[in-house]
């Protein structure tokens, strides 16, 4: 009974605020002390969709955005790891992969503000990405650190002494065994790009505007409908990720 | 024929395999006994390209294979621990390396229901390894190297890990499919009845060495191998 109270709690707890947003989504006027909003409005889905307050186009440039980091974060910082731990002997190399996350992400986008405009990066999609990379790379670096062990090298060779090739041992034995963890590390890298607020606004000095720099812009603005509704937008995209993961993970790769 | 000219290899100051030298003939095991340590399984990783040679040469059917790839010499590794493939049934293990040659899908399922009848594994061949004993794991990982013909199977231990029982039918079961499949093998151990059981041919690896011996009375006489220490101590207790 204490469980299911707890449950229910717990579900309710992450419900709630979810449903405030939507609720605040169709919202247009709420004034203090009416109860309940009047009248509900579809007026900012409608806005949404044919693209007058530019959270549709922001939608698409951080599903770009994330996407992109997520996959070259978890590909990179998969083999990356294996060399780490294939070739390297000193772990400075991993130590160092530690280095993002000792300093705040601001203070180090401060820190590399520098080399971003020097290379033209600064204000750029390109230069969100590199700077997000920074943060999500080394993660995976460091998720996958510790999974090449000895088992995974020695069925690496096997799958080479039974005939298969660099590719083989990638596709039939490594990726197999870790495709749990990169669903986990993709979705964990799509996360940090989706909601990554300093190092975007600070990289791509307010033109590069993310979901997340919306949702924020529009609360400086004391623009609590829309902010509410991209923020219920921010929502969708990792619960949908949520979902298709699953399917993923359980998929059959070969069989007879 | 397997040639073995001059091997040599060193872990920094440690030598552990100094100009060794042997041929083996083929469809033939070849028992290497040794202490752990001796550089038996720096010997067969080497030959399988797992490892690198600091000198040497290593010959299988008259071409140096030395310098190839592990996928291009054509021998298999038997591990001590089966390593299967645990997101494969034991049917898609036993037929894994079939997939890497010109083999249609048809044949890969003909040869490894073939292949599972022959290791008594009929019943297991849609479990996944979690679900199998140690001897079972063992039996499957043996048809995974068997299935595919290579020219040299090397075996390191492989059924160290097993109880006696399991041990001793697994022994068995190999030089049965070794005779059958005339396969040429090389079967690395620290165990005196191992090595009479499943060779033809026997070894001994002393301080990087390896020494054939002539005959497997020639392999017992020899104080060096310990067969007749133990022989002895089992006379007394009986």
């Amino acid at each position: 009974m204490t469980k299911r109270i707890a449950l229910t709690v717990l579900a309710l707890s992450f419900l709630i605020p979810f449903g405030v947003l939507i609720y605040l989504s169709v919202s247009t006027q709420w004034y203090y002390p009416s109860l309940i909003s009047h009248p509900f409005t579809l007026s900012n889905w409608q806005s949404f969709l044919d693209g007058q307050s530019g959270v549709f186009k922001s939608t698409g440039l951080s599903l770009f955005i994330s996407l992109m980091v997520s996959t070259i974060a978890t590909s990179s910082g998969f083999f990356i790891s294996r060399s780490l731990v294939y070739h390297t002997k000193s772990r400075w190399w991993l130590v160092s992969a530690y280095f993002p996350y000792v300093i705040a992400p601001v203070v180090l986008a401060v820190m590399l503000n520098f080399y971003f405009l020097q290379l033209g990066l600064s204000g750029t999609v390109f230069g969100v990405m590199a700077a997000q990379l920074l943060i999500t790379l080394p993660y995976a670096i460091i998720l996958f650190y510790g999974f090449w062990n000895r088992n995974v090298r020695n069925l690496e060779n096997l799958v080479g002494t039974l005939g298969g090739s660099f590719t083989d041992k990638v596709r039939h034995a490594i990726f197999p065994l870790a495709k749990g963890l990169l669903v986990v590390c993709f979705f964990q890298c799509f996360l940090i790009s989706w909601f990554e607020y300093g190092l975007t606004q600070f990289i791509g000095t307010g033109k590069v505007e993310t979901l997340t720099i919306m949702v924020y812009r529009f609360v400086a603005e004391s623009n609590p409908y829309l902010a509410a509704l991209a923020g219920t937008v921010l929502i969708i995209p990792p619960i949908m990720l949520l979902i298709v993961n699953r399917k993923i993970i359980f998929k059959k790769e070969w069989s007879f | 024929m397997i040639e073995i000219k001059d091997l040599s290899k060193s872990y920094g100051s440690e030598k552990v395999l100094n100009r060794l030298e042997f041929s083996h003939v083929r469809h033939q095991t070849l028992s290497i006994l040794g202490e752990s340590g001796s550089g038996k399984s720096t010997l067969l990783k080497i030959m399988a390209g797992l490892e690198d040679a600091d000198d040497g040469d290593i010959q299988i059917n008259g071409d140096s294979v030395i310098h190839l790839e592990p996928k291009e010499r054509g021998t298999v590794y038997l591990y001590q621990e089966p390593l299967l493939f645990p997101h494969l049934t034991v049917k898609e293990n036993i037929g894994f390396g079939l997939r890497f040659r010109d083999t249609t899908p048809v044949e890969i399922k003909n040869r490894s229901l073939d292949l599972i009848e022959r290791l008594k594994l009929t019943s297991q061949m849609d479990k996944y390894p979690h679900q199998l004993s140690g001897g079972q794991k063992q039996r499957v990982a043996f048809g995974r190297a068997v299935i595919i013909h290579p020219s040299v199977l090397l075996l390191d231990e492989p059924f160290a890990s097993l109880d006696p029982g399991t041990r001793q039918e697994m022994q068995l079961l190999f030089s049965e499919i070794a005779k059958t499949e005339k396969i040429t093998s090389l079967f690395v151990t620290h165990d005196i009845r191992e090595a009479l059981m499943t060779g033809n041919r026997f070894g001994m690896m002393i301080n990087g060495k390896l020494k054939i011996y002539e005959s497997r009375d020639a392999f017992i006489d020899d104080s060096a191998t310990g067969v007749k220490e133990e022989i002895e101590f089992w006379k007394k207790l009986s």
